[in-house]
């Protein structure tokens, strides 16, 4: 531990335990009291700030961070750097948490819909009214026997919350509870579950990697858990040992694929068979660890025959192979673009079988187990598409949507919000006024992060048990309260069953006594601790709590091969009509669109195009010259779903016949950062999703491209991306500083 | 009388000490390695946090009046499919000869005993010239007074100060930061030890590429990195002696599976 | 001046040396009193529409928007990030170069005793002070906070703040408010005499007024004795300065790093360049103002052949430097200064204001080998406004394609002026014709006394001398 981390916790143990418990009395809004300082706060002192460890819950990595406040308010979130996923660092949207907080278009106070639905005209109304509103339309649905037409619908929620929710919703008597966001990574999650048995993304040990083959994981911007992965990154790069190489397999290149030493343009939809083809080239020139199980199924792919349907040579194919197999501990792993399919599923258990035979799991692949049980739970089952298709049977009666915002992300195509239509009841407890919740009837505005208790079990893990505690940093800046609470509130004023089996007074109490359970069943947490209360205080000091790194290693079972698949994936629109194929993508900076409504992320040009504030789309130079497109025309692009417009970005990193759109732009609600800017790729694209897993399938149309179109122009920040042999970026050869290293200059 | 003469040239004497005009109480020294550097701009948005840098919007960001104090710069070569792109994360260089202080005529901007190249924002009566001056473009300038739209400004870090219209701003080197380590380190009789500075940028980098500390002190982590066969400094050759140095990206050749 | 004619006094001998005026004895001392006072006097209604439109134009196109800048910040104007110099900086220099021949000219004229100066000096000179002020407001123009324009002075305060003097600008503060002093007092020591024949023909507040700044005229013997003493001190020391102060305007560019400014070249370069437009400037003011105030027989074709030439010699001039300084660019080939150069010479826009620079300033120029040329009004007219133009493009371009193409291509930004920038250009122009208009209303603008001097003693047919 560094000295400053040091003094970070001495800060916050001067506070002493539960903090949060008081601030919401000390941090009222400013100009509560004429002379606030009169008989001072315990734990402010103007000037000197107090540093809370918290966790992040921008995505679903689960981050830990140090929250800096200063006389209530809070100024900045840093990565705390005793928490074993991100180790101090913190990406751009993490950072941006504070702005979620104090944005100036949160929902301020539970609102109740007068006009029509969608119109957006609501009036306040006060918690009392709301919550029993909503425990009105509750009990009814409740007393018509209709308890299982509660849906509810979360952003994937993790530990005590999840658990609460959980209880309450069976308690009601409703199965329907499920997790939604873009980026789930389900299709991972399932190949995980077939080949390991898992349902979870596993721990990549890219620090010690010596041979990263990424296929389009844009694990340094976006992917799973960026920040621990950059980190890891880093040290795989300058760290102790020697330099670790990266290969990236995508048609577009990511940020990521930018800092790669070799970029491989597989055509995409094939990247699973040339996955396999590399396995199968490993097996067949006796490199594998264990080939023979996997001689017979791989035996389908080979190099030769995969070669031209990849569009990557066969001497590339054998070359990677080698190397791969070669340079000991190799990973692979399976990002977005092998894995955006309507048979995604096949690209993760592809890349899972690569990692088999080049004997990786165990080493570098160490799947995840939920040691402390709290972890991410991924119900295969539960699909958008079910909620849909149960909508339009009459089978929602009421809906709750928190943190997910499907009319948003997911296609057109879908018809979603005539579902929704159907629905009489929905309600929503998003702090932000997105494009589901201007579909509520009542909004009940919930806290953000930084004001509410909360704890985090991260998914993947580290290799390590680890549970993250989430504590209010700041006071309540508007009338929103915490969610947990609401859910408590509700059980109480529903009744029955709900009410019975949650009795905890405050959501705070119940993350204790749940964490008070945790503690009771796990004998490290209580090693070098003097009871559960002095657990608790250490844990809010620190931000959590983590045991040490647990050597696990699986088999990836035969039986995964059934998923596997013959060809390449299907697209959607006919080539001829629709000549290039569509990559729609996770963007730094708005991921999948819930970044949009923050002034620092809409003013961070993006890393690889430096384009702000709006959409754009990438195409090849040279086939932007064929349809005789500069940068910065407005084109259409149109698939067999839809058509969309935006300015052209001229991106040699591309394929020629693809073009990429971000995804994060084109809201129509999401206040007054995010409204009416850009497109939204994800509006054209098919309804398509992988069956088993429910994951929706991004990658899988073509589109064609047509001038003209109407939208903003196109703001991008950089000059030129030429460097006029300036030496701005100096290189060192791989070789050459292999020699440096070796002569130790 | 005399030891007034005395004392006077003793003085002169002391200024003609080799190092005189040289030596520094620091040198506060930025490393960054370029082969670990992914380009993920945490630390633009962390320099935002930091030093409550306005945001501007669209049309502005098209007049190039961004604030971002720190930039990932981009660079790419060759044509699909040998595409080559780059990455510089490019603040204020701090630089020992800066072009930026000979140019400003009210001293605006000057060096400080810790290296640091300074602005004081009071001062400067915006004649641009050190944003002219500057061979790095890392010089932002006011055009307007910038607002806050509530409650947004809650987020505002009290230890740095907002600017108003008219003035220029840069990169500090997050010298809040260092002053609130000095002083820490005073109020217990110490000097500062090297790992106390981290400036926002350094904090937040995941991938851990952005080292700072005091190139004086020999056992610091960037006095050994800057020995590194890798080390360079941008644009070198115009002789400005910047204080960021960089460690060399590894790339090129070696692609013993590219066909 | 005074002591080579006494002998003209003494011997009495009836020559005509100059051939400024072919007659010789066509315009009586009279003739010229009541000219040039007639041109104080008798106004008509043109000079006064003339006058408010000035006034008019001054106040819309420049306070306003400069109000407007000061209030809403600098960001009313087009400049960016790098291009943090635009128009603003270019007319400073522009304004600052027109200045540059009014004294110089009249002060080496005066030096090497040449006669055809004498009729155009006075409102040369007055050209000089005028676009020195113009510029200088350009400096705070473009300030960022003009109110603390007074930080760039050396006062003391108890904040014990000081000044950079190192800084080029803080040269520039310096070498142009002397330069605006010292050609104010050299244009008021010239004119002294004048305003005492002024002061004898003018009644009422005029009478006052003239009095006051006559300080006292009789013209005695010691009076004329003294200044010419002061007017020779002062033009020795004028020379030196105005080939400085370009030199230092030069330096705010050149003593930066960026490509296509940094150039050890600029200082000559601006010196001539300053001479060449403020040649041009003279011409095109000697055109107006003759026709204007019908004095076209002191102002003849002669001063036009004469100027004509010099126009000539400084585009020669000019135009060396200019290829040396493309050419040093090119010869360094290092990136920096090739894309500035391609930028300038080779990209739209800039290209073409680059080469019509070209024709105006070193083509158009070659017309004046032609002494027909030289002695045609229309010819003058066009040349002159061309190279004006020409030179105010050229300070356009040396800012604007020097400043967007600096050393990290990430930063190129191309440079784009506002309509406040626009505005506040013409707007300069009107502030300068509005001091003029006001000068010769209220300033004898031809050298009454030095024109008499070239007419010659007999001619007294009014018996008119004072």
């Amino acid at each position: 531990m560094k000295r400053r981390d040091f003094l970070k916790f001495i800060g916050i143990g001067g506070v002493g335990a539960g903090a949060g418990f008081v601030l919401g009395k000390v941090s009222k809004p400013p100009g509560a009291k004429l002379i606030p300082y009169l008989i001072p706060p315990e734990d402010i002192v103007p000037g000197v700030a107090t540093w809370y460890a918290s966790a992040c819950t921008q995505c679903g990595a689960g981050c830990g961070t140090l929250v800096r406040v200063m006389e209530g308010r809070a100024k900045k979130i840093e990565g705390n750097p005793a928490h074993p996923v991100n180790r101090g660092g913190l990406c751009a949207m993490g950072q941006s948490s504070v702005q979620a907080l104090y944005n100036p278009d949160r929902i301020t106070k539970p609102l109740k819909r007068k006009g029509p639905r969608g119109s957006g005209d609501y009036t306040e109304i006060t918690w009392d009214e709301a919550l029993k509103t909503l425990a009105e339309n509750l009990t009814e649905l409740k007393s018509k026997g209709n308890s299982d037409k509660l849906h509810l619908l979360t952003s994937p929620l993790s530990g005590t919350l999840d658990k609460l929710v959980r209880e309450f919703v069976s308690a009601f008597g409703s199965t329907n509870y499920s997790h939604y966001g873009l980026f789930q990574r389900k299709n991972l999650a399932f190949a995980n579950l077939s080949a390991m048995g898992t349902a979870s993304v596993p721990h990549y040990d890219i620090e010690n990697t010596k041979y990263l083959l990424s296929f389009g994981a844009d694990f340094s911007s976006t992917w799973v858990s960026p920040v621990n992965y950059s980190n890891g990154y880093g040290k795989m790069r300058q760290g102790a040992g020697e330099r670790g190489k990266l290969v990236q397999v995508e048609p577009r290149l990511s940020l990521t694929g930018a800092n790669a030493d070799e970029w491989v343009p597989a055509k995409p939809g094939t990247e699973a068979l040339l996955a396999l083809a590399i396995a199968n080239t490993i097996v067949e020139k006796g490199l594998a660890k264990d080939g023979g199980a996997w001689r017979g199924v791989l035996s389908r792919y080979k190099a030769k025959d995969v070669a031209s349907i990849c569009d990557v040579s066969v001497e590339r194919i054998e070359a990677i192979a080698v190397e791969f197999a070669h340079t000991r501990p190799s990973l692979a792993i399976a990002g977005d673009s092998v894995s955006s399919y309507e048979n995604g599923i096949a690209g993760a258990i592809a890349v899972n079988i690569l990692n088999q035979v080049a004997g990786n799991i165990g080493v570098t692949v160490i799947p995840n187990g939920d040691d402390l049980g709290g972890g991410r739970r991924v119900d295969f089952s539960k699909k958008i598409s079910t909620l849909i298709a149960a909508a339009n049977a009459d089978k929602v009666k009421a809906l709750i949507v928190y943190g997910a915002n499907p009319v948003f992300t997911t296609p057109k195509a879908a018809k979603l919000e005539d579902a929704l239509s159907k629905v009489p009841f929905i309600a929503s407890f998003s702090s932000f006024m997105d494009e589901t919740t201007a579909q509520a009837d009542l909004i009940l505005p919930a806290h953000t992060s930084l004001e509410d208790w909360g704890d985090d079990f991260p998914d993947p893990g580290v290799g390590a048990p680890v549970a993250s505690i989430i504590q209010p940093a700041v006071g309540p800046v508007f009338e929103t309260k915490s969610l947990g609470d609401i859910f408590i509130e509700l059980a109480k004023a529903v009744g029955g069953n709900a009410a019975g089996k949650i009795t905890a007074p405050n959501f705070a109490e119940y993350l204790k006594s749940s964490w008070k359970e945790l503690y009771s069943r796990n004998r490290e947490m209580a090693a070098g601790t003097l009871g559960f209360e002095d657990f608790w205080n250490k844990t809010l000091q620190n931000g959590g709590w983590w045991g040490p790194p647990r050597k696990r290693t699986a088999t990836v079972s035969a039986r995964a091969s059934e998923h596997l698949t013959g060809g390449p994936a299907r697209f959607e629109g006919e080539e001829g009509q629709y000549p290039f194929y569509l990559i729609p993508y996770a963007q730094t900076a708005y991921m999948d669109g819930r970044g949009a409504n923050l002034p620092w992320l809409q003013e961070l040009p993006d890393p690889m195009t430096s384009v702000v504030w709006g959409t754009w789309v990438e195409i090849n130079p040279k086939t932007a010259e064929k349809l005789g497109l500069k940068e910065g025309d407005m084109v259409n692009v149109e698939s067999p779903f839809g058509k969309i417009s935006a300015p052209v970005y001229l991106y040699p990193g591309i394929r020629p016949d693809t073009v990429a759109v971000p995804i994060g732009q084109g809201h129509s609600h999401y206040g007054r950062y995010a409204k009416g800017r850009g497109a939204n790729p994800i509006e054209i694209l098919p309804y398509n999703e992988d069956p088993r897993s429910g994951e929706a399938a991004l990658n899988s149309t073509r589109v064609r491209i047509t001038r003209g179109g109407s939208g903003e122009r196109m703001v991008k920040m950089e000059g030129s991306t030429k460097e006029l042999g300036r030496g701005i970026v100096q290189t060192v050869s791989t070789s050459e500083f292999k020699r440096m290293k070796k002569e130790g200059v | 009388m005399s030891g007034f003469f005395e004392r006077i040239a003793g003085k002169l004497k002391s200024y003609r000490e080799p190092g005189y005009y040289t030596k520094l109480d620091h040198k506060w020294t930025m490393v960054i390695d370029l082969d670990k550097c992914n380009g993920c701009e945490a630390c633009v948005v962390s320099c935002y946090a930091e030093n409550n840098l306005p945001v501007v919007g669209k049309e502005e960001c098209e007049k190039s009046r961004a604030f971002s104090w720190l930039r990932i710069e981009r660079y790419v070569e060759g044509e699909y499919p040998d595409v080559k792109v780059k990455f510089i994360p490019v603040m204020c260089q701090h630089c020992m000869k800066a072009p930026c202080e000979t140019g400003c005529p009210v001293y605006a901007t000057y060096h400080n005993q810790d290296g640091l190249n300074v602005q004081v924002y009071n001062r400067c009566v915006g004649t641009f010239t050190c944003a002219t001056y500057c061979t790095y473009d890392v010089r932002r300038f006011n055009w307007f007074t910038y607002k806050w739209p509530k409650p947004l400004e809650a987020q505002l870090n009290p230890d740095v100060s907002v600017r108003e219209m008219g003035v220029m701003e840069k990169c500090t080197f997050c010298i809040q930061r260092i002053r609130a380590a000095k002083d820490k380190a005073k109020d217990e009789g110490k000097d500062v030890q090297d790992g106390d500075i981290k400036p926002a940028c350094s904090q937040s980098c995941p991938t851990g590429a952005i080292y700072f500390g005091d190139l004086q002190d020999p056992n610091s982590v960037v006095a050994k990195l800057a020995k590194s066969p890798r080390r360079y400094r941008l644009l070198e050759e115009l002789n400005a002696d910047p204080s960021v140095i960089y460690l060399k990206r590894v790339m090129g050749d070696g692609n013993s599976s590219h066909e | 001046m005074a002591t080579h004619h006494t002998s003209d006094y003494q011997t009495g001998e009836l020559k005509s040396r100059d051939l400024s005026y072919p007659s010789g004895g066509g315009i009586s001392y009279k003739e010229v009193n009541e000219d040039v006072v007639r041109t104080m006097t008798q106004t008509g209604k043109w000079y006064y529409l003339a006058l408010a439109g000035a006034v008019s134009g001054f106040l819309a196109f420049w306070i306003l928007p400069w109000a407007y800048q000061i209030y809403k910040g600098q960001g009313v104007s087009g400049l960016n990030t790098p291009d943090f110099w635009g128009i603003y900086l270019t007319n400073f220099v522009f304004w600052i170069g027109i200045s540059h021949s009014g004294t110089l000219l009249s002060a080496i004229l005066f030096i090497t005793k040449t006669p055809w100066r004498r009729s155009i000096y006075r409102s040369a000179e007055a050209m000089t002070f005028f676009s020195v002020a113009t510029a200088a407001v350009f400096i705070f123009v473009h300030m960022g906070r003009p109110w603390n324009f007074y930080w760039t002075m050396p006062y003391p305060n108890q904040r014990q703040l000081w000044l950079n003097f190192q800084s080029p600008l803080m040269f520039d503060v310096f070498a142009i408010s002397t330069y605006a002093t010292s050609s104010m007092i050299f244009l008021y020591f010239g004119s002294i005499p004048d305003l005492a024949a002024v002061r004898d023909r003018v009644t009422g507040w005029r009478k006052q007024v003239y009095s006051a700044l006559a300080l006292g005229w009789r013209g005695t013997d010691s009076e004329w004795h003294w200044l010419f003493k002061a007017y020779t001190f002062f033009a020795v020391f004028i020379i030196p300065l105005a080939v400085s102060v370009h030199s230092i305007v030069s330096w705010d560019f050149a003593l930066s790093k960026v490509p296509g400014l940094a150039k050890t070249i600029f200082a000559p370069y601006f010196v001539v360049g300053a001479i060449y437009s403020g040649s041009a400037g003279i011409v095109t003011l000697m055109v107006i103002f003759r026709k204007a105030m019908k004095i076209e027989k002191y102002i003849t074709l002669n001063h036009f052949d004469k100027l004509g030439m010099l126009l000539l010699v400084m585009s020669l001039l000019w135009s060396y430097i200019n290829v040396v300084e493309v050419f040093t660019g090119w010869y360094a080939n290092t990136s920096a200064e090739n894309e500035t150069l391609i930028y300038r010479m080779f990209t739209t826009p800039y290209a073409y204001m680059f080469w019509l620079m070209i024709f105006t300033n070193t083509i158009l120029p070659l017309l004046f080998i032609f002494k027909k040329c030289r002695t045609s009004i229309l010819a003058c007219v066009v040349v002159s406004l061309g190279i004006n133009v020409g030179m105010w493009l050229e300070r356009y371009l040396i800012l604007t394609t020097s400043l967007p193409r600096k050393f990290l291509p990430y930063m190129w930004h191309d440079y784009i002026p506002s309509w406040v920038e626009i505005s506040m250009t013409l707007g300069s122009f009107c502030f300068f014709a509005m001091l003029f208009l006001l000068f010769v209303k209220l300033w004898p603008s031809v050298s009454i006394y030095e024109v008499k001097e070239d007419i010659g003693i007999p001619m007294r047919k009014g018996g008119g001398h004072h």
